[in-house]
This record gives structure tokens, sequence and C-alpha cells, in this order.
């Protein structure tokens, strides 16, 4: 029995469109192989990480082999914690600071127009195009100056700042979608435009916020050179920068890399996860208003 | 209710006074300085750490800098660079690297298309999809690294295959090098890009679809006219931050995979960066290969805004 | 006390455009004032200069007695309905009630007593706990009238707040909010552009049109007594048939020339109307269809009419009637040469549900004569004396 049009399953999200027509039994099946195949790609470097981890050095050399020696011997050959810790601490300062600097501006361009809001909001739209490499030279040189290279917090006005334009231009984006009515009824109540951001604009910017956090956390998280660059000491490295290190040293056991990739992946992964609604919704924000 | 209930709300105040401000505090006001407040901040941490930086570097290209001391040496670092073949060595390298940004866009495309089918367990497929964006560049790097080298994993299955003559030393081959870079560049693009041209499908309003279908257009013919053209805005999005990761995230393909070389061989203009400033010390001229970085993803951008700005 | 005046209130936006020009408009303590006029008359911007959202270009504006021309939205105590209800998606029904007293640092207790009062005269105390989307349209716009009342404002401001309901709901609101009003005795200010809601829910309405006050007037003075072609013709639904009409003497004075036919201008409009002279343009006449009466047979002084189109309304039905000159065919009152009359030239009648009229038919009717309007036909200005 094939009919054309099939029903919808329980399971549609919103956006879906209502009918789509489900092609025919073989090509239902040629479909799903396709799909199987490029999952297979997908998923190779998970595997090659996993088995590869799963070897000690000599097993690995020699072509066979299982063990956990590698993951036991991680954290003697890298302070994975810390480092681990490191990244995190970074990540969320930088996300931190992003958020309280972005959501106000969006708001403001969005909302709170000034006389030559559109041109500042076109240039600060502009500077997402600014490659890192293009401005690195000067802005190493001026947060060593600021005495700020060594620890967190060089990199971290870095990661806020480079992250600063496209947060502006979702959260602007964002705010368009707000009725003005909205803000008009609490200044007729009684708000100023502070208790208005604070009241009325921050409670309904959870997705936006959302989107912002998740974007931007695993941009900083994977992030190579600024970690490289900026923080010098050692003690306060993130994972991303002990990982490549360590792959540029003459001694590294490749499985210990490896091992230590899969913790490195793990929170990004967990992050995309739990949050792939938002950022479904995060990425249409910017396209059609 | 048996009675009107006389209560708090009902009866009238007595009339508050009013004080007018002496100056002219309006709304409008008001509103305009609350937003600029909250825009300085932001306006504040990007003047400061990507505008200023721009400007010195426009005014470094001109230096010897060792990022202490500055020397002024005029045009003359502008002409050492353009003479140095490393610097063209790297534009051609982006250049080339530029030839897998299609493939970066037509893959994701196709694998879009395919989930849009929605075939059983599709949500379930798009995760997966979508998890090796979640990985990061340099251990993407690490394992790129480890298939495309002489004794790595393609030269395993190749030898399995009996093709042994056909063994590569992809990573020491100049341009077998690049083509490893390309290919590991478009795996890593894919999970975003899949993710953008879903979304993008999914606003596709299903109805002209089934316009078209009753109208009597074929398969491919409703993609072309109608699909496609609705997905514009999408590709061209996609275009811009591929175009930008090439420019950029890139760096840390290069330093895993082949830390540049054979020789200068796979340095492209971020890596070139990086190499000149921290590995030779010659501040001035990476500023200046910094511009010329900096130039070049302003006219993508430029050309890309134009494109979209005429589209709206 | 509450009172409201508007003295010459301007307010141009950009270099040239005059949303509101020279309004000059007096609301007593207590009064349901209504603001209505098409679409763009200026009534919405002048609503938001008393709220305070619009700057006032000049003029003057005063509440309670006091002028609050540069006085913040916050500290001129009005609250506001809009026509979208703008209500806290975030909040409970009784948060959002609540929150203008939570800025003000009222007590929780005194703000639970104030939500809980609103919500009965309101019908809301079931629905207290719930969010906006989990309302129906009639539940949110009762809502945001709650979060108007409970502020004990000296003046609620209402931006068309039924427009977005339907048909059957509008009515039920247009007597609670009349019957609210009433018991809560506050000055109001309410926006429509349905003259309907104007006719039954205002003390007096002011009907605007491209910026300028037209007329000021309880209802009935403005169904009556309109002052000029405008407001009798937006007055009154279906609304009154305007003809431009040529003017002859007769024996005993004026006559009305309705094609080949002639319609006798009792002498008591020769002195309460400065009616123009003969070889003049022409005068606007209007009379309302229920002053279009149909006869049985003939009568001196009737009209003979054909039915060009009948729409049963199930209460009544409503004739669109054309002039018929003397060899029985359709006639066309005065055009000018080259110009466009936009005057109908069809009257409109009311008849009985069950009259049997069909299209084709001619019917004879008679005007009553108690209820002439006669209009300037260049400036539309009535011509009643005194004006």
């Amino acid at each position: 029995m094939t009919t054309l049009l099939t029903p919808r399953t329980e399971s549609d999200e919103r956006i879906e469109p209502v009918s789509v027509k489900k092609p025919r039994r073989t090509g239902r099946w040629i479909l799903f192989g396709a799909m199987i195949v490029v999952a297979v790609v997908m998923l190779y470097p998970f595997w090659v990480m996993i088995i590869t981890s799963l070897q000690s050095e000599n097993q690995f050399l020699s072509g066979g082999g299982f063990s956990w020696l590698s993951w036991s011997s991680l954290t003697s050959v890298i302070p994975i914690g810390q480092e681990v810790l490191s990244s995190t601490i970074v990540c969320s300062a930088s996300i931190f600071i992003i958020l309280c600097v972005g959501l106000p501006a969006g708001f403001a361009f969005s909302k709170l127009r000034f006389r030559a809001s559109t041109g500042v909001f076109l240039i600060m739209v502009s500077a997402m195009m600014v490659p890192l490499q293009a401005i690195l030279m000067p802005e190493f040189v001026n947060v060593t100056k600021l005495g700020l290279t060594g620890g967190y917090f060089g990199a971290i006005l870095v990661y806020a700042a480079l992250g600063t334009p496209f947060s502006v231009f979702l959260f602007t984006t964002y705010f368009r979608g707000v009725p003005d009515e909205l803000i008009e009824a609490g200044i007729v109540d009684g708000l100023g435009y502070f208790g208005v951001t604070w009241r009325l604009i921050l409670p309904i910017a959870v997705p936006a916020i959302a989107t912002v956090t998740v974007l931007q956390f695993v941009q900083i998280w994977d992030d190579l050179l600024v970690g490289l660059l900026f923080i010098s000491n050692t003690s306060e490295r993130p994972i991303t920068v002990g990982l490549a290190v360590l792959a540029a040293g003459r001694t590294t056991s490749i499985p210990e890399l490896m091992a230590g990739s899969i913790i490195s992946a793990l929170p990004a992964m967990l992050v995309y996860l739990g949050f792939q609604r938002y950022l479904v919704k995060g990425l249409t924000m910017g396209i059609d208003r | 209710m048996s009675t009107v209930p006389t209560t708090t709300i009902v009866s009238s105040t007595s009339a508050p006074t009013f004080a007018p401000k002496t100056r002219r505090m309006t709304l409008k006001r008001r509103r305009q300085l609350a937003g600029v407040v909250f825009a300085l901040p932001a306006i504040a941490l990007v003047v400061a750490f990507i505008g200023i930086p721009i400007g010195q570097a426009v005014y470094y290209s001109f230096t010897q800098w060792n990022g202490a001391t500055s020397t002024w040496i005029g045009t003359s670092t502008w002409t050492q660079a353009f003479h140095n073949t490393n610097l063209w060595t790297a534009l051609r390298n982006n250049g080339l690297l530029l030839l897998s940004v299609p493939f970066a866009l037509a893959l994701p495309l196709g694998i879009a298309v395919l989930l849009h089918q929605r075939v059983a367990g599709w949500r379930i497929f798009r995760s997966i999809y979508f998890m090796p964006t979640a990985i990061s560049w340099v251990v993407l790097g690490l394992v790129a690294e480890r298939f495309f080298a002489y004794q790595g994993t393609l030269n395993s299955i190749i030898h399995a295959l009996g093709f042994s003559h056909f063994s590569t030393n992809m990573l020491g081959y100049q341009s077998e090098a690049l083509i490893a870079l390309g290919i590991t560049f478009v795996f890593t693009m894919i999970g975003t890009n899949t993710m953008l041209f879903l979304t993008g499908l999914a606003t596709l309003d299903p109805s002209l679809e089934e316009a078209a279908r009753i109208d009597g257009a074929g398969r491919w013919r409703i993609f072309r006219s109608i699909t496609l053209p609705h997905l514009s805005r999408f590709i061209q999005l996609a275009f811009v931050m591929t175009v930008i990761a090439l420019f950029s995230a890139l760096f840390s393909l290069i330093f895993v995979m082949t830390g540049g070389g054979p020789g200068y061989a796979t340095t492209t203009m971020e890596f070139l960066i990086y190499e000149t400033g921290f590995n030779q010390g010659d501040f001035g001229t990476a500023a200046l290969y910094g511009l010329i970085l900096f130039v070049i993803t302003g006219i993508v951008g430029v050309v890309q805004l134009r494109l979209i700005g005429s589209n709206e | 006390m509450a009172e409201i005046t508007f003295d010459g209130v301007t307010k141009i936006f950009g270099d040239d455009i005059r949303a509101v020009d020279e309004l000059s408009l007096h609301v007593a303590d207590g009064e349901f004032m209504v603001l209505v006029g098409p679409s763009g008359c200026g009534k919405t911007t002048a609503l938001r200069m008393l709220a305070g959202l619009e700057d006032i270009t000049s003029g003057s504006l005063s509440i309670g007695g006091s002028v609050v021309n540069n006085v913040l939205p916050k500290d001129r105590d009005v609250a506001m309905v809009f026509q979208n209800y703008a209500l806290y998606p975030h909040m409970t029904v009784a948060q959002n009630m609540g929150f203008a007293l939570k800025i003000r640092g009222q007590s929780k207790s005194e703000i639970a007593r104030k939500v809980g009062e609103a919500a009965a005269i309101l019908r809301l105390t079931d629905y207290l706990d719930r969010r906006p989307k989990a309302l129906s349209g009639g539940q949110r716009q009762r809502v945001a009238m709650g979060r108007a009342i409970v502020r004990s404002p000296q003046a609620f401001l209402m931006d068309e707040p039924l427009s977005n309901l339907d048909a059957q709901l509008r009515v039920e609101m247009r007597l609670e909010i009349a019957r609210i009003q009433r018991l809560l005795g506050v000055a109001t200010v309410y926006v429509t552009h349905d003259q309907i809601e104007a006719m039954t829910m205002g003390d007096r309405v002011a009907v605007m049109r491209g910026g300028k006050l037209q007329q000021c007037d309880t209802p009935q003075d403005l169904y009556d007594h309109p002052e000029n072609e405008f407001v009798a013709g937006f007055m009154g639904s279906p609304p009154m048939n305007l003809l431009r009409v040529e003017l002859d003497t007769n024996d005993v004075g004026l006559a009305l020339l309705l094609g080949s036919q002639r319609l006798d201008v009792p002498s008591s409009y020769l002195s309460s109307h400065d009616l123009p002279k003969v070889d003049g343009p022409g005068v606007v006449f209007g009379v309302r269809p229920e002053d279009v009466e149909v006869l049985e047979g003939s009568s001196p002084g009737s009209i003979t009419t054909r039915v060009e189109r009948r729409e049963a309304l199930g209460a009544e039905i409503l004739v669109h009637l054309s002039l018929v000159d003397a060899t029985g065919e359709r006639a066309v009152v005065v055009d000018d040469v080259g110009a466009v009359v936009a005057r109908p030239t069809r009257l409109v009648a009311k008849m009985g549900p069950r009259a049997g009229v069909s299209v084709g038919d001619h019917l004879q009717v008679r005007l009553n004569s108690d209820h002439f309007h006669f209009f300037d036909a260049e400036t539309g200005r009535s011509l009643r004396q005194g004006h």
C-alpha cells in the first residue's frame, strides 16, 4: 500500500513542513544507505581517536593490541586536569563578557536607535570578518605592553573582543523581532530603559543567549592561536594548546595524544548536543528577519 | 456581586504634582542616551582590540619592528615583502585552497538535501554529522595527519587493496600535501554548512514545491528553480563563513599536519604571519602580511555584501 | 482633577509630515472620550503624545491642570492598553497586572489585594497563574485592561483595544469596557477607527481626519448635526446619502434638481441655512437612509427611483436606488466637467425585513424633510447658520 502523502509522525518539530513527500520504498533504502555511508565517514575521526587511545605506545607502533595504558599515563604526560580547567576558565570568562557587552548593545542597535547607530552597527558587523591573523602582531604587542600576556586575562579580552561583533549581530537581529509595544508598555508602567532591559528584555532573550553561548563556546574552546600566543604560562595553558604542543613534540605517544583529544572534544560535544534546538533557531534568525 | 465594590482602585487619588524637568529630558532623549550607553562597552571593546590593531598594522608595516622597538623604514618593508617568494607561495596556496570551497559547499548541500528527505532516523544522523564540528581543528588535524602520513591509514588501505605502487607520501610532497589539507578542510566544514543548509531547507515553504509539482516540474527542475534560489542567502552566508575559515582557522590544521612544510610549500597567509612574526621575529613584515590578509578578506566581504544587498 | 487638555498640539514627523495639526481638545474628569477617524488621521499619534511616547512639536498638553509636555510617561500617572496587548510573555497574569505596582515598591500584600480586585471585576480570577500564551485573545485583552486598572491612574489610554477580536467578542467587550469605565470613573481617551464603537461607548466623540479635529460632540449631536461632509459621511452605518445637486427656484423658494426630478426645499431651511445662489456651484445635499421612506404608491413630492441592488441584512433590507428621469431611464446627477464626482449618485434606503423588492423595481420614495443636511459644495462645511 503506497500513499503519496504520508501523515505526519508525532515527532515532527514545529518548523518542519507539513507535508513532505516521503520517497518510495526502494528510494528510501538507497537514501538510508547513503546516510549511513556519510555517517561512517563523519564518525571516522572518533573511531580513530578511540581505537588509537586504547593502545599502548608499543602496541600502536607494532600495529595491534588493546590496553588502557595510554589513558592512565596521560596525566603524567600533560597536566590534563589543569588544562581542562584553564580552558573552562577562559571560555566562561570570555563568554560572560561577550554576553554582558553584546546583549545591551544588541538591544541598543535594534530598539534604542540614536543618530549614527546604523553606521556604527555596520562597522561592528564588518568587524566580524577581520581574521585574527590580520591583527595578530599589533594585538600581541599591545597586550604584552599592558602586561596581560602570560595569564588568562589577555586571552580572555582578545576572545571577548573577537566574539563581540557576532554576538552583537545576533542579539540585534533577535531583538528586532520584539514588538515595540512591549517596551512601551514597560515605559508607561514606569520603567526606565535599564529596567526594561533587565526585567523585560533579558528574560525573553534566553534563546539568543543560548545560541551565542554555544557557538562561542566551541569556537573559544577549540581555538589554538590565541591560547598559544597569549597565555605563555604553562600552568595556565588551555587544553588545545597542550595537545598541540604535545603533538609537536618528539617523544609523543600517539595513543596518549588521542586520549587527550577525546577529553578535549567531550565538553564541546556535550554543549552542542545539549543546545541543538537553540542552534537551529539561532542560525535562522540571522537570515530571514 | 451584591454591591458595587468600593475598593482602593476605584477611589480617585489626589492629583499628583508634576515636576516639569528643567532640562528637556524627553523620552526620546532618554532613549537615545540609553542607546549610546548600552552600545558603548561593545564599541569600546571592539575598537580597542580590533580597530586600533588594524591601524597599528598599517603603521608598523612601514617599519622594522621586533615587537619592542620599531624603526621607520618606509616602503622598503613593502618592497622586500613583495620580493619574498614565501609571500607569493603563501598567496598561491591560499588561492589553491580556495578551490576546495566549492566542495565545502556542494557536499554539505547534498547531505542537507539527503537529510531533508526525512527518512527514518534522520535526526540521529543530523547529530552525527554535526559532531565533528565540536572537535577542535587541532585534533582533526592530528587525525588527518595520521591518515595521510607515510605510515598512515591511507597507505594501509591502499596496500590492503593491492595498489601498493600508488602509495603516497602525501604530506611529504607539496601538491599532495595541499590536497590533503584541502580534503581535511572540507571535512571540517561539512558539519556547520550542512546544519546551515538544513535550516534553510526547513524554512522553505512546501506549498511552493507542491505548486511546482502540480505544474508538472520534475525533481531536478524543482531543485534548480525553487530550492536553490531560496537557499541563495544561506549559500552566501556559508560561502563567507567558509572563506573566513579558510583564511584563519586553517592555521590549526597546518600547524599540526605539515608545519607549513615541506619548507614553505604548504604555508598559507595566516600561517606565514605566525611564522614570520614569532619564529623569525620580524613583526613589521608580519604586520604587513596581516594587512594583506585583511584586505583580501575585506574584498571578499564587500563583494558578498553587494550580492546580499542587491537581493534585499 | 484628572482632566486632559490639548491646546494647539501639533506633531510633525521628519520635515513635513503633520501627523497632528493644532489639536485642541478638552476631556473632563471621568469622561469617556473617543478619538475616531480613518487610518492616518492622527488619532493614535495624539494618544501616544498623551502617554508621553511621542514628543510634542508645538502646543501644550496638560493633565490634571499641569503642563506635561516634557514629563516622562512614568511620571504622568496614565495607564495604557495597547492594540496588541503587549503583555509580558515571561510573567503570569498576576505578575503582569501587578508589575507597575511592584516597580513602585508597593508591598506584596497590597499588590495581591489590588490585583485580586481587578481580577474580580474582569473575571480573570481563575487565570491569575497562567502565562499569556495560554490565554485566548479575549482573555489577553482583559489582562491588558487589568494591568491598567490596578494602577488607579489619572487617565486610561486605549489604542484600538478591540480591533484584534472577532466580531462577537468585540460586542461583548464594548459593553464590558464601558461598564468598567463607568464603575471606576476615570477619564478615558479611547482610539478607534470603528464608528460604531465610537457611537456606543463615548460620552463625547472627537472625529479626526488628516491630523485635524473635525468635530467634537456627543454621539447623538455628531449624528444629527454634523459640521462637515466628512463627519456626516463617517458617522452612521450605512452612511448618509450625499448628493451633489444644483438649485433652482420655484414658486415658494428653492428646489433641488435630482436629475430631471425636483425636490422642494422647505422654507424653514432658507432661514436656518446659508444656501448658495441658484446659478452657483450647487450644494451637497445629505439625507440619512432611515430618512428615505419607501412609499406604497405615489405621493406629492415623492421621487421616482429604481432598485439597483438590494442587501438583505436579516433585520432590515438595504436598497440601493438610482434616480429615474422622465423617460424612466437612470439619471445622473450633476457632474463637473472633467472632474470626477466622488459623491454617490444613488440613494440608499432602509426597508423592513420582509419587504418584497427586486432589482429593477421602480419605487417611490419620500425624503423626510425634517432631516435634510446641506454642505458647501467646495469646502464641505455645513451650511447651517452659526457654523
